[in-house]
């Protein structure tokens, strides 16, 4: 008997076959890619970290646009990424050739992408796709610029988020506090707080401005009041860091004053959302993000303007965008400009009921603008209170470790000290200080 | 024709291959070790050498990495919160390991005494291990809350005030490390509960007749038949506590002010959040190191005297 086998493995054909296998796993992605991109209609990957109520809106916008590019040969295919890993996977994406079109970005604070050529710089783009600059406020088209880094755009701006409180309306009443005359001041603001803050004992067991113990809302709290005392994260020119550092230790007195000398907030509090959405607390500054939540939970609450804690009255202002990623096939940035423009163009009803005012003047300027989608008394504040929202990102590499509305970043975790005890406020300020001027030093 | 080749033909293929220099290589056992041995060199091995390269560059994802020598194991050891997040494993060791030891330990007495209930209490024991930490996590920030949780509720009727276990600086980590006892209970239980059956009885049986008391039997018996077994857990649970993530970052995400900090939760922080690749991988090797050491030192500490 001979010893042939058709299935017999040696060295040789072991290498060849393996050889096969891998050339055509790796040439597959290729093949592809090229052969659907010009053989089949466009359809544009799009990421989104969207996932609250503020998520179902903009699926919606992304539905209408498909809608009503059904035979057009452009469609947009949505996916979802967890927002803790956004940036990462977009850096990954980017580096591995697999970047997704476009998606969500939050202005002033993707310097480093910028530089690194992780987002396509926008100028002439928009300038051929006929999007109208002049449209859209200067502020926002300012936001989404890198002085640093060319001064290009590198989103398209698409809603402008104010931090402004929301105030429980049953408490008010409880309070016989007058409705029609929310707090303008820092007096007044801690009148109404100590007058619908309960209290059993010492111990504060609903407060009248909801605050955390740690994490964001402490932290955002101090870099608003900071501010508004005078107090600047950076000069102007991004040069100096902590300009007029003992009003930035002021503001943490201030801050700390609400848990331990007012009484009027407590640390305890691990879920502010939640909490003040079963009225465990009064006041809570907070995002356009949380009406559409809090409405569908039928909380009964109002919305006003920040109030002038420190002497000018400002807020905290966050811009969220459209960016595109880098591709390999750059023939892509015009249909995905041409689809971003198509949803900047329609995004009344981003603006109106899915989160917050409209950076276009000709939607603002649309008669029923502020009566569609989420009642203005719960709304209004935050179209109204972009006026005041001045406070705004530092656009460099590092511009994460300084923005106030963060609950993990070097500001936030140096600032829980003090919040704890276990820090002074000017020893937390000489940290800031000096992690901040290395921070600027580098670009 | 021989008798084999008619009964079995295909036998004779798998006979290896004598090539003309006589050395037989049968290339079939090298596919079948692939299966697992590259896997295992492209997602362990080779991340492992690339975290080590990484931690002597400058890195984040995008572009080559920057050769920087040591400079990131240099601002790790001098960053204050890195050495909070160390100091932080050392204690969630302190509390944990004897925890899970003692509570999984005496769980398995309890079942093995195969009292009414001893066989639901075994699918009780277990059942936290099978669920994963972000559930457990999530349950126990629930039952924690200050305000609302039912721990603070019951511990209410003992006359003991509301504990801010989550959101005190005191308590964080004893929030942490009570879900983490609960959690990694369970395979320890189950340790434990296989060597008591593994006990002979006849041991424990002679012991008893010649007047051996529970106390005795346990402290001359039992505890020294299970001292294999311990040096087990105590390792293994060492090993897991140095690397407590899940937990941390559900429950308090380390705060407040790092409080509860870990290290993989700084690196995950200092990685996936602020995308500093090098000081991440210095860090990382840096824990590798204090696992070894730590190891070591526990096994010689607990190891099985002759």
């Amino acid at each position: 008997m001979t010893r042939q086998n058709p299935t017999h493995l040696n060295r040789r054909k072991f290498l060849k076959q393996s050889g096969v296998a891998t050339g055509a796993a790796l040439a597959t992605p290729w093949l592809g890619s090229r052969v659907f991109a010009y053989t089949q209609p466009i359809e544009l990957v799009h990421w989104s970290w969207l996932a609250a109520s503020d998520g179902e809106i903009w699926a919606q916008m992304i539905q209408n646009f498909n809608d009503a590019h059904k035979d057009k040969g452009i469609q947009i295919r949505m996916e979802l990424v967890p927002e803790e890993q956004y940036t990462t996977k977009v850096l990954t994406s980017v580096a591995t050739g697999q970047a997704p079109d476009f998606g969500w970005g939050t202005a002033g604070k993707s310097a480093q992408m910028a530089r690194d050529a992780v987002t396509v710089p926008l100028d002439d783009l928009i300038a051929k796709s006929g999007l109208d600059l002049a449209d859209f406020s200067e502020a926002s088209v300012n936001a989404a610029r890198y002085p640093k880094y060319g001064n290009q755009m590198y989103m398209v701006p698409m809603d402008l988020m104010s931090l402004q409180p929301l105030i429980n309306l049953d408490h008010v009443k409880e309070a016989g506090l007058d409705p029609n005359a929310f707090p303008a001041d820092e007096a007044s603001l801690m009148a109404w707080a100590d007058a619908m803050t309960k209290r059993e004992g010492d111990k504060v067991t609903r407060s009248g401005i909801m605050m955390t113990g740690s994490g964001v809302q402490p932290t955002v709290t101090w870099g608003i009041v900071a501010e508004q005392m005078g107090f600047l994260r950076a000069s102007a020119d991004l040069k100096t860091a902590c300009v007029n550092p003992e009003l930035g230790i002021k503001a943490m007195e201030w801050t700390l004053g609400l848990f331990d000398t007012a009484k009027v907030s407590t640390r305890d509090v691990t879920d502010r959302y939640k909490a003040f959405g079963v009225g465990q607390g009064s006041i809570f500054w907070t995002g356009p993000w949380t009406l559409s939540g809090y409405m569908k939970q039928g909380l009964n609450f109002g919305s006003f303007l920040m109030p002038n804690i420190g002497g000018t009255q400002k807020t905290y202002f966050e811009m969220g965008g459209l960016e595109l990623y880098t591709q390999a096939d750059t023939g892509r940035y015009e249909a995905t400009l041409e689809a971003i423009k198509w949803l900047s163009d329609n995004s009344f009803l981003w603006t109106t009921v899915g989160r917050g005012a409209a950076p276009r003047k000709s939607i603002l300027a649309q008669p029923d603008y502020k009566t569609a989608g989420t009642p203005w008394a719960k709304r209004g504040a935050f179209i109204d209170g972009m006026d005041i929202a001045t406070i705004f990102e530092i656009p460099v590499l590092d511009g994460p470790e300084f923005t106030i509305y963060s609950g993990g970043n070097f500001l936030a975790v140096t600032l829980e000290a003090v919040w704890a005890g276990k820090t002074k406020p000017a020893d937390a300020m000489a940290q800031l200080q000096e992690r901040w001027q290395a921070a600027l030093d580098k670009g | 024709m021989p008798a084999a080749d008619i009964i079995h033909p295909e036998r004779v293929s798998d006979t290896p291959q004598k090539p003309a220099d006589g050395v037989q290589i049968d290339w079939a056992g090298y596919v079948f070790v692939a299966f697992f041995t590259v896997p295992f060199f492209l997602f362990n091995i080779l991340p492992v050498l690339f975290g080590g390269y990484v931690a002597f560059t400058e890195w984040s994802i995008v572009g080559a990495p920057r050769w920087v020598g040591v400079q990131n194991f240099k601002t790790a050891l001098s960053d204050p919160w890195v050495r909070n997040a160390f100091v932080n494993a050392l204690i969630y060791g302190l509390i944990i390991v004897p925890g899970v030891t003692c509570f999984g330990f005496s769980a398995a007495l309890f079942v093995n005494r195969r009292w009414p209930l001893s066989s639901i209490a075994r699918t009780m024991f277990f059942a936290p291990y099978v669920v994963s930490a972000t559930v457990i996590g999530l349950i126990w920030v629930w039952l924690l809350d200050t305000q609302f949780g039912l721990v603070n509720h019951y511990l209410g009727y003992l006359g003991i005030g509301q504990i801010a276990w989550l959101t005190s600086t005191q308590w964080s980590i004893v929030g942490v490390s009570i879900a983490s006892i609960w959690w990694d209970m369970g395979l320890a239980f189950i340790l434990f509960l296989a060597a008591l059956q593994d006990i002979p009885k006849d041991l424990t049986e002679a012991a008893s007749v010649d007047g051996a008391g529970p106390f005795s039997r346990m402290r001359f018996i039992v505890l020294p038949m299970m001292r294999p077994v311990i040096s087990m857990v105590v390792t293994l649970q060492m090993i897991s506590t140095l690397r407590i993530f899940s937990q941390v970052y559900v429950m308090t995400n380390g705060g407040p002010a790092g409080s509860s900090d870990s290290p993989i939760n700084y690196i995950y922080k200092a990685a996936i959040v602020r995308h500093e690749f090098g000081l991440a991988s210095a860090v990382a090797m840096i824990l590798f190191l204090v696992i070894i050491v730590v190891t070591v030192a526990l096994r010689f500490l607990v190891r099985e005297r002759a």
